[in-house]
């Protein structure tokens, strides 16, 4: 006769996580799966949406009076500054294409690396399989 | 005392694991409450191309020969690409350059304000061709294969059916959703009696990530709690605590969205169904998935709650290539791209397929 197995308190309490974890989501699925749920929480959404832009709009005016800029001005500011510099840096490549042009010299030749001759493991004769392993990849 | 008497050992040994477990569960439990974020996305790269939200990355070659066509993944809008190099060893990247594979990956920082009128024109007709022309100039050569994920998936799929005379060589796909009206919970929740998307973006400008995210955890409400209890659970194991740690950062910086593509995606893809439909045109071009006719293989995962079956199925119906290969596998949404059986499974297949294509 095969020997009986002791409880497992490890096994069965991953077993009531995963269970519990499938009960819980299916029930909320099910839950929010419906038009009622869609429709209110929507609507609380669109009146949180109204709220948090009615509060920015009059912090802005307070800082406004007190001449100091808000939030959304210095994140403004920030990004204009990288937009900037983004663009600083794409005159930049341009003005070097152009003097490229001028010396009538090719454009840069591709970045060098490994030769592209490699041959899929069906063709080369090589183990399908061959790709590297979890071991091979310490 | 009472002697331990039959199997009564066994009992002794497992208490004593039980024991050592909780031990070791707290003095691991102390570390993970204190840890610094987890370094992520640590295989070699240069970033050779970078316009606002945009990021082309490329990696260097772990091999000594490479496949003639470069490989270019790209990301799904809603979050980082780290997931494709979240450590070494659970790394489709790191296992595609050793593969032979010459690697390029587009991914996304967080759209400024001022990039809130990107929309799907920007993403398919400028910045994902930009990338091509990149990896063709740095390449040197005239073709290059896509794999998408997801959203970057879908993008991929316009791309490929708005340039079908383009470089692209093979287009490859994972848990990719054409069919939008089969993600039943999103549609529900975006019906456009009650969600009035307008008035939202106009709002908001740039979608908050918080709004992303929540509306990914609404789908598995319990997942995040019985996660916790998991790695409470398994605090004693070194490598389960690293890779919840790196999965667990990758969920917590998901992205904004830029207004305009999220309500432009909402309406022609979610509600009209026009990428499923052929209708959706981009920049005045058919988006029509019959245009495509390079070979195709879309990977699929069984249990897939963010696109299920539903929704990626009709895939290779749609797409009018003769070459096209449907692979289902075991996990989820994202265990397809970074957990265990991807390392067994999607990875070999991707990079198989790829391999016979890549000459």
């Amino acid at each position: 006769m095969a020997e009986q197995k002791p409880f497992d308190f490890t096994e069965f309490f991953r077993e009531f996580v995963t269970q519990w974890e499938r009960d819980m989501d299916s029930l909320a699925n099910r839950l929010m799966g419906t038009e009622e749920y869609s429709r209110t929480m929507n609507e609380a959404q669109r009146v949180q949406t109204r709220l948090q832009k009615s509060f920015s709009d009059f912090m802005g005016e307070q800082l406004a009076r007190f001449n100091v800029p808000s939030r959304d001005e210095v994140v403004h500011l920030g990004e204009s500054l990288r937009t900037l510099d983004t663009r600083l840096a794409r005159v930049e490549r341009l003005l070097q294409d152009l003097s490229w042009g001028d010396r009538n010299v090719p454009p840069p030749a591709p970045v060098p690396g490994p030769p592209r001759t490699k041959q899929p493991p069906s063709r080369s004769g090589a183990n399908p399989s061959a790709a590297p392993s979890r071991e091979d990849r310490s | 005392m009472s002697e331990v008497k039959g199997d009564d050992p066994k009992i002794a040994q497992q208490v004593r694991a039980i024991t050592q477990r909780i031990i070791q569960r707290n003095i691991k439990g102390l570390e993970f409450l204190t840890a610094s974020p987890i370094p992520v996305g640590l295989s070699p790269k240069d970033v050779v191309l970078s316009r606002g939200t945009m990021r082309l990355y490329h990696y260097r070659s772990m091999a000594d020969e490479v496949y003639r066509v470069p490989l270019l993944i790209v990301m799904a809008t809603t979050n980082k690409a780290f997931l494709f190099d979240l450590a070494p060893g659970q790394s489709m990247v790191e296992f595609l350059l050793k593969s032979g594979f010459d690697v390029y990956v587009i991914d996304w920082e967080a759209p400024t304000a001022a990039e809130r009128g990107l929309d799907l024109k920007t993403y398919t007709q400028d910045f994902i061709p930009s990338c091509v022309r990149t990896v063709l100039e740095r390449s040197g050569e005239p073709d290059v294969s896509i794999v998408g994920y997801c959203m970057g998936g879908v993008l991929s799929l316009i791309y490929a059916a708005t340039h079908s005379d383009g470089p692209l060589k093979n287009l490859a796909c994972l848990t990719t959703p054409v069919n939008w009206h089969g993600m039943e919970l999103n549609r529900i929740w975006s019906d456009e009696r009650y969600f009035d998307i307008d008035q939202f973006v106009d709002a908001v400008g740039v979608v908050p990530a918080d709004f992303i995210q929540q509306g990914f955890e609404m789908l598995r409400p319990a997942q995040k709690t019985a996660g916790r209890i998991r790695v409470w659970e398994q605090m004693w194991n070194d490598e389960f605590v690293k890779s919840y740690r790196a999965f667990e950062r990758w969920g917590n910086e998901t992205l904004p969205l830029a207004g305009e593509y999220f309500r432009e995606t909402t309406k022609e893809l979610l509600w009209r169904n026009k990428l499923y439909t052929g209708e959706l045109m981009v920049d005045g071009k058919s988006a029509n998935l019959a245009n495509i006719k390079v070979p195709v293989l879309h990977a699929i995962a069984e249990h897939d709650h963010i696109c299920p079956e539903t929704a990626s199925k009709p895939l290779l119906q749609l797409v009018g290539s003769t070459d096209k290969e449907e692979i289902k596998l075991k996990g989820g949404h994202v265990s397809l791209i970074a957990g265990p059986s991807a390392v067994k499974r999607m990875w070999p297949r991707l990079a198989n397929w790829l391999a016979e294509r890549s000459v």
